[in-house]
């Protein structure tokens, strides 16, 4: 199969993919609804980490750090911070506050981009989950500036769109719960759109050059540094988008919202959508937006035995079954689901590899 | 080229376009001809994870009454969801317990922060937050802004006052260390406790916080000693109050402690001891509104004995010493009772009206003598409690119930 013919395909299944979001809503419940909108927020942050890990070959651990940065610029931006004594007056409207948290965050990726370009592998990973580390402590620690503890409140305040009553949208009138879905899943398609634009040419091309052989890609002319620090750069500002939607669709956030846990839920989710490639991912986002429910016993609960559910209602039984799975799921695709398309594409195509003799 | 652009504009409006939205909700859902739902989060992991036997508590107890009938021939189903203590959980948990589920209320919801995370959202939605596991003076305090809220335990305003005061009374010039948890749970009580001081020769020479996410509070108990205090005052969580005492023992610090009432349960104090060795233990003060599951003063207790009954067959494999057990008893014990008042067409707007006006002397699992009690706008269901000392490995109460007046 050609190339061209292969790019078509993706089109349509990127079309296909497009239509499926769309009509969604109509098939499952108003809630359901605000649950997948978590997914494509999660993408969004995918997306960003692939481009700097699966692409680029940089490890991090800390991008739960980046999009606290994009959830509190928002939820600052919206309510501001003079409740707490802040100098912030707020009242921006929640759209507007998103390339603010992006841009934001994207500047502290740069930043953090130059230290990093000294460090590599495992050593990276540790720098860059220090600031993961860091992050709730720090946000605690500006109190006047973060709310300290408690967090911020969006919800019912006037810069957030449909805390209660519908939104209308397009001549159309949206419960807040299809409004949140639709709001973040034409985010998240932009972003994968523009992802997919950044990949394809010289930019991509230089990503992976400095991933695959860094010796390499000096050699040819790439220069370390400023591709390193620019897919810092766009990696954190797809997370802090992803942050501010979070901020936005949660109408909530605090020191909590944004764990260490959760940097280390993203470098799963590209695991389990499958290092270097896109379409993987959004496999990736729908496991961390759900197994945590799941595990619980909620949603599954019923093609589960009873004994199992009652397992996970114990004391730390959630935990055990998340991890349970995860390691099954890399047994089976230890490529990820991206692994498993690409895999799929060369039966099709049949280019299958054979390994030279 | 173009073909490329087309496609990406066709899908940005597909997304952007919307086709039909659900509408529609009912009045006052999450009741049947069978069933009341309630739902609540509870710490089922993470670093308080020990209060999870509240909730399980209070689900023994609600399983008892429907074995019996239920409340007018409805069975209470409460569904417990994990939150790990995070706030930030607390929040979409709730909302899918709203908004999914459909719960007639959510009920006993664990935490200070998580119950103000999610006080906004369901006065909004009016949904009841009854009885929010919380002694947060703010439930009380601020209940004509938010009339859906309502807590249940004497507040820690109450409860700090009362220690400033015993140390007032008690000690001259006394020097008090304070560890806190940094957040309104643990302000809330450092607050208080001062006021309580008054103008007494006592005083506060230092307080240290600490972040209920930090893997423990060692270096904040050195600095405590370094200050020279001779009271410790451990306003925490379970955890870090172990470890308070733990590493208070182990640098051989042996002050005068006050540990908060949620944390000085007796269970949790005999994990502090180490088997007898940790003797910082010995001779602290805390308050409690509980009866106390190890103490032989009830142990012909008919409350008591049917508190143990209902843990066996209830809550198998439930540890009946953990006195959280029976604070989700005490708490679901009066849900029953707000229930019952409701009859046969129980509403939401009702339940908040039941939940206001309580008024009783007889909740078997609090101590005798303490009386239920909301109305003419005291918003504080519980605002009495017992000091009580550790004594040779367990809490020996002193002085009668005090009652708060101020909140």
């Amino acid at each position: 199969m050609k190339p061209r013919t292969q790019r078509t395909i993706g089109f349509v299944a990127f079309a296909a993919f497009v239509v499926f979001i769309a009509v969604l809503p109509s098939f499952i419940s108003d809630f359901k609804a605000r649950d997948y909108s978590y997914v494509a927020i999660y993408l969004i942050a995918l997306l960003g980490l692939n481009i700097l890990t699966g692409y680029t070959g940089q490890i991090s651990l800390g991008h739960g750090a980046f999009m606290a940065i994009g959830g509190y610029t928002t939820a600052i931006l919206m309510a501001g911070n003079e409740q707490f004594g802040g100098p912030i007056s707020g009242g921006m409207k929640d759209l507007w506050t998103l390339p603010i948290a992006g841009l934001v965050a994207g500047l502290v990726g740069l930043a953090f981009g130059f230290p990093a370009l000294r460090l590599s592998g495992l050593y990276l990973a540790l720098a860059t989950f220090a600031i993961a580390v860091a992050m709730p402590s720090t946000v605690k620690r500006f109190e006047e500036f973060s709310g300290g503890g408690t967090g911020i409140q969006l919800f019912g305040t006037p810069e957030l769109t449909g805390s209660i009553a519908n939104v209308q949208v397009l001549g159309r009138s949206l419960t807040p719960n299809d409004w949140m879905y639709y709001l973040a899943w034409s985010i998240a398609l932009v972003a994968f759109a523009v992802a997919w634009l950044i990949l394809r040419g010289r930019t991509g091309r230089a990503f992976r050059a400095v991933r695959d052989s860094e010796t390499a890609a000096v050699s040819s002319g790439v220069s370390l540094a400023r591709y390193k620090t620019l897919a810092f750069g766009i990696s954190a500002a797809y997370a802090g988008v992803a942050g501010g939607l979070f901020a936005i669709v949660s109408a909530f956030v605090n020191p909590d919202t944004f764990p260490v846990a959760l940097s280390i839920f993203l470098l799963v989710g590209i695991v389990v959508g499958g290092l270097g490639g896109l379409s993987g991912l959004v496999f990736g986002a729908v496991f961390i937006a759900f197994l945590p429910l799941w595990a619980q016993g909620q949603d599954l609960g019923s093609l589960l035995p009873d004994r199992i559910v009652e397992e996970t209602k114990k004391p730390g039984g959630p935990a055990i079954v998340y991890g349970v799975v995860l390691i099954l799921l890399m047994f089976v695709l230890p490529n990820g689901v991206g692994g498993l398309f690409r895999r799929a594409g060369q039966l099709l195509s049949r280019r299958r590899y054979s390994p030279p003799k | 080229m173009r073909l490329r652009w087309t496609l990406v504009a066709a899908a940005v409006a597909l997304a952007a376009a919307a086709p039909l939205a659900l509408a529609g909700s009912t009045a006052d859902p999450g009741v049947t001809s069978t069933t009341i739902l309630l739902g609540g989060t509870s710490p089922l992991t993470g670093p308080a994870a020990s209060y999870a036997s509240v909730a399980r508590g209070a689900k023994a107890y609600l399983d008892s009454v429907n074995a019996q009938g239920g409340v007018a021939k409805r069975k209470i189903e409460y569904r417990i969801v994990d939150d790990a203590y995070n706030p930030a959980q607390t929040v979409q948990a709730v909302r899918r317990l709203v908004e999914q589920d459909k719960v007639f209320a959510v009920f006993n919801t664990l935490g200070t922060e998580a119950n103000l995370a999610i006080r906004d959202y369901l006065n909004q939605v009016k949904v009841p937050q009854l009885f929010a596991a919380s002694g947060a003076t703010t439930w009380g305090r601020d209940a004509a802004k938010y009339p859906w809220t309502i807590g249940f335990q004497p507040s820690y305003a109450a409860e700090g006052f009362v220690y400033g005061r015993y140390v007032a009374q008690n000690m001259k010039k006394a020097k008090i260390a304070v560890l806190f948890q940094n957040d309104d749970y643990g302000k809330d009580l450092l607050g208080s406790l001062k006021s309580g001081l008054g103008r007494s020769g006592s005083k506060i020479v230092a307080a240290e916080p600490y972040q209920v996410t930090s893997p423990d509070v060692g270096s904040q108990i050195a600095k405590l000693k370094a200050s020279g205090a001779n009271v410790l005052a451990i306003f925490a969580t379970p955890t870090f109050a172990i470890q308070a005492y733990v590493f208070a023992n182990r640098l051989g610090w042996r002050p005068k402690v006050i540990v908060n009432g949620v944390s000085g349960t007796s269970n949790i104090m005999v994990l502090a001891s180490e088997g007898g060795k940790n003797r910082a233990v010995e001779g602290s003060i805390t308050t409690t509104v509980l009866k106390d599951p190890t103490d032989p003063r009830w142990k012909n207790d008919a409350s008591m004995k049917l508190y143990r009954s209902l843990l066996s067959k209830y809550a198998k494999g439930a540890n009946p010493n953990d006195v959280y057990h029976v604070y989700g008893m005490a708490v679901a014990y009066e849900t029953v009772g707000v229930l019952r008042r409701l009859g046969a067409n129980p509403t939401r707007a009702a339940l908040m009206k039941a939940a206001r006006s309580l008024n009783d002397p007889k909740n078997p699992f609090l101590l005798p003598g303490v009386v239920v009690k909301t109305g003419a706008g005291d918003n504080f269901p519980v605002q009495q409690g017992q000091l009580q000392r550790w004594t040779k490995g367990r809490w020996v109460p002193f002085g009668g119930l005090w009652t708060s007046k101020r909140n």
